[in-house]
């Protein structure tokens, strides 16, 4: 087995998944946090694929793939959301849509 | 026999369920006929009963029929029991014939009211019940029996629902049964504990032949007294049936005065083995109706309302079927019994023609001079009150002083008590009914009577035809029913009761003839010095402490009102104030304050804002996080 150690491969996941929330906590557009939301899934996909690797069982590949479909449907709703709020000239700003404030 | 028995006690009970089924489907008129004829049909079943039983020898004319066992624990077992003897067969014609009479007399009376079906319903049940109570061969189906005149006697009672005052009686009248009731229940449960059956044969055995102790019988015995004094309306229980007369009229004559209140009367000979076995309870009987029969009697004398003092009489005079009962002169109080229903049943519906014809004017005061513009009503009533107070040769005269003779001829000091307070009582009778009749049919006419023998009601004559004919029947009865029973001639009433409820004292023919002289003196007396006090306008009371105690009917109501109804209502206010409304509706109120305190505080904390979740969840994974890897 070559390449880098199984700790590069965390790091770096845990490097895109602090991307990801910073993104989702900082950015007000919703385009860009279902962006950010990709990034940390995919955080957790290379997570699965690394410690997959260091057990040397599949499992945690089965399971990046079947995260990948679920991302990719996600996708479909959340983009279709945004392009319904845009079609109704809704403002593309998260903390505008705050009707469930208690 | 048996066959007349069913016969009875079922068609009333068609009757009233064939009224209930068919709703609005039939006019008012049909279910009066209904009602009327099915009584009529009972009372065909118990002549049936009654000529079978005079074909069979003495020894034989007691049946009893079990339909089925309807409860059965263990050992112990009640079932649907038909008894027919001498008793029952008495009971039957009396309820069933008087019952057909009056309510034929309500087709009149009660037309043109806006329930008469309901109406008619409830007196076929009412029917029915009594005769169950009457042919019930064990205690337990009298209890039932029991309940259900009660029941019927409260419904009618209440009938005319819009008035306050008609509910409230109806209340006073059930929750008084009650307390019989209960008693009864209690005495039944001992019945039960001790000789482990209800059937009248095993009770009464055990009760004669003294394999009960002392205690029991006697406990027995008071729990069935109570309920005879309940529902006879005697002291101490006897508050309600001067009140129940917020009853239509019919209702009063049928239940709370020809019927339902003599049902004490019944039970204590019925169950004269108890009563015997616990002769102190037995003598107790009797001085309770010696009570009665004079409170009562005093009590009518300053009454305004006909039908209450028809009322104070009725409770007057079953005061006398108890000291007979309790002296144990059981065919007479019967007889007494018997006659009453007749005469008391007589003089209530010719209240109710006085009352039909003034609409609805119950007063004395405003009556008068009655005798010439209703002459039909006037002869009946008089012959009724001539049976009340007992002058030869009407009903009364011949049971009434049947009774006065038995204490008479009892002797020693329960029996010379007995003796003068009943005569002291005929004086009573005397003062009181004509009293109520002078005031009704004598003296000049009210504005009143003089309008409406004017009015409209006037040519309808003194009423329908299907109210006069019943009484006309009753009074031609009052007059002539009492020549049963002739002291030293023949007494064929006394001797078919014989068997079934043997005497413990007869008077001789010298005694009875002796004290009813006695007493027919003394009840004419008392007729002349009512005359006397009508001519001369005066009250037979005058004003004064005695008068206002009267009024006040002896301060029964208030004493009940002061120990049982106010402390009552004081512990209820009590227990509201005290424990409801702080404990119970303040700690609600509490417990929804703070629920909404709570929710405003914890609603700040949802902004709305979706970042602001999203840092929420981030900074909780992150301790939940650090929290794994200290613990570790």
């Amino acid at each position: 087995m070559s390449g880098p150690g199984i700790p590069w491969y965390l790091a770096v996941s845990a490097i895109l998944f602090a991307t990801g929330v910073a993104g989702v906590l900082l950015r007000r557009s919703p385009l860009i946090v279902l962006l950010s939301l990709e990034i940390m899934l995919n955080a957790a996909n290379l997570a699965f694929v690394g410690f997959s690797r260091l057990h040397g069982e599949m499992d945690g590949q089965i399971f990046a793939l079947t995260v990948m479909a679920v991302a990719a449907a996600e996708v479909c709703v959340g983009l279709g959301l945004i392009v319904a709020m845009a079609r109704r000239r809704l403002p593309l700003d998260v903390d505008v849509f705050s009707e469930l404030k208690g | 026999m048996i066959f007349g028995g069913w016969l009875c006690l079922l068609a009333p009970l068609a009757g009233f369920l064939a009224i209930l089924l068919a709703g609005t489907r039939i006019t008012r008129r049909q279910a009066g006929i209904l009602s009327t004829a099915s009584v009529f049909v009972g009372f065909a079943g118990a002549v049936i009963a009654f000529v079978d039983m005079l074909g069979r020898d003495t020894a034989d004319r007691s049946e009893v029929t079990t339909a089925w066992t309807w409860l059965q624990a263990g050992e112990f077992k009640v079932s649907l029991d038909l008894l027919v003897d001498p008793l029952s067969v008495v009971m039957m014609l009396v309820v069933s014939g008087i019952g057909g009479l009056i309510i034929l007399y309500s087709n009149g009376y009660m037309k043109g009211n806006d329930e008469e079906r309901r109406y008619f319903a409830y007196m076929a049940f009412f029917v029915f019940s009594m005769l169950l109570l009457v042919e019930s061969a064990n205690l337990l189906l009298l209890l039932a029996g029991w309940g259900l005149v009660g029941l019927a006697s409260y419904l009618l009672i209440a009938f005319d629902h819009h008035r306050p005052a008609a509910v409230t009686a109806g209340k006073k009248a059930f929750l008084m049964n009650a307390v019989g009731d209960a008693t009864m229940a209690l005495g039944l449960f001992l019945a039960i504990a001790k000789t482990g059956s209800l059937d009248f044969g095993p009770v009464f055995q055990a009760a004669s032949s003294g394999e009960l102790s002392d205690t029991v019988v006697t406990l027995i015995a008071l729990g069935l007294l109570g309920g005879a004094l309940a529902k006879s309306a005697q002291i101490p229980l006897h508050t309600w049936l001067p009140d129940a007369m917020e009853g239509p009229t019919p209702v009063s004559a049928l239940i709370h005065a020809a019927t339902m209140v003599t049902a004490g009367v019944y039970l204590i000979c019925r169950a004269h083995p108890i009563f015997e076995a616990a002769s102190a309870v037995q003598h107790l009987a009797a001085l309770l109706g010696l009570a009665t029969l004079l409170v009562a009697g005093v009590v009518a004398l300053v009454q305004w309302d006909i039908k209450r003092v028809i009322a104070y009489s009725t409770m007057s005079q079953i005061g006398y079927m108890f000291v007979g009962a309790g002296i144990g002169a059981y065919g007479f109080a019967m007889f007494h019994l018997v006659t009453h229903a007749f005469f008391k049943g007589l003089l209530f519906l010719a209240a109710g023609l006085v009352i039909h014809r003034l609409s609805g004017e119950q007063d004395m005061r405003q009556m008068g001079g009655l005798r010439r513009s209703m002459p039909l009503t006037h002869l009946t009533f008089l012959v009724g009150t001539l049976a009340l107070v007992a002058i030869i040769p009407f009903a009364g005269f011949w049971s009434k002083d049947a009774i006065i003779a038995s204490s008479f001829a009892l002797g020693g000091a329960l029996g010379w008590v007995l003796y003068i307070g009943c005569l002291i009582g005929s004086l009573l009778t005397g003062l009181y009914s004509f009293r109520m009749y002078f005031y009704v049919f004598h003296g000049e006419p009210s504005a009143k009577v003089e309008a409406a023998a004017h009015g409209e009601e006037a040519h309808h004559g003194e009423g329908d035809l299907s109210m006069t004919v019943p009484v006309v029947v009753l009074a031609i009865g009052a007059t002539f029913i009492g020549l049963l029973q002739i002291p030293g001639v023949w007494e064929p009433f006394a001797e078919f009761l014989e068997d079934v409820v043997p005497p413990l004292v007869t008077p001789s023919t010298g005694q009875e003839w002796l004290s009813s002289m006695i007493s027919l003196a003394l009840a004419t007396f008392g007729s002349y010095v009512a005359w006397r006090a009508f001519r001369a306008g005066r009250e037979l009371v005058s004003a004064g402490p005695i008068r206002t105690l009267l009024e006040h009917k002896f301060w029964f109501d208030d004493l009940y009102d002061a120990v049982f109804c106010r402390p009552a209502q004081m512990v209820a206010a009590l227990l509201r104030e005290q424990i409801e409304q702080p404990l119970v509706q303040g700690g609600l109120d509490e417990v929804a304050d703070g629920t909404i305190e709570a929710a405003s505080v914890a609603g700040r904390a949802e902004s709305g804002l979706l970042r602001t979740y999203a840092l929420a969840f981030a900074v909780a994974v992150s301790i939940l996080a650090l929290v794994f890897l200290v613990v570790r």
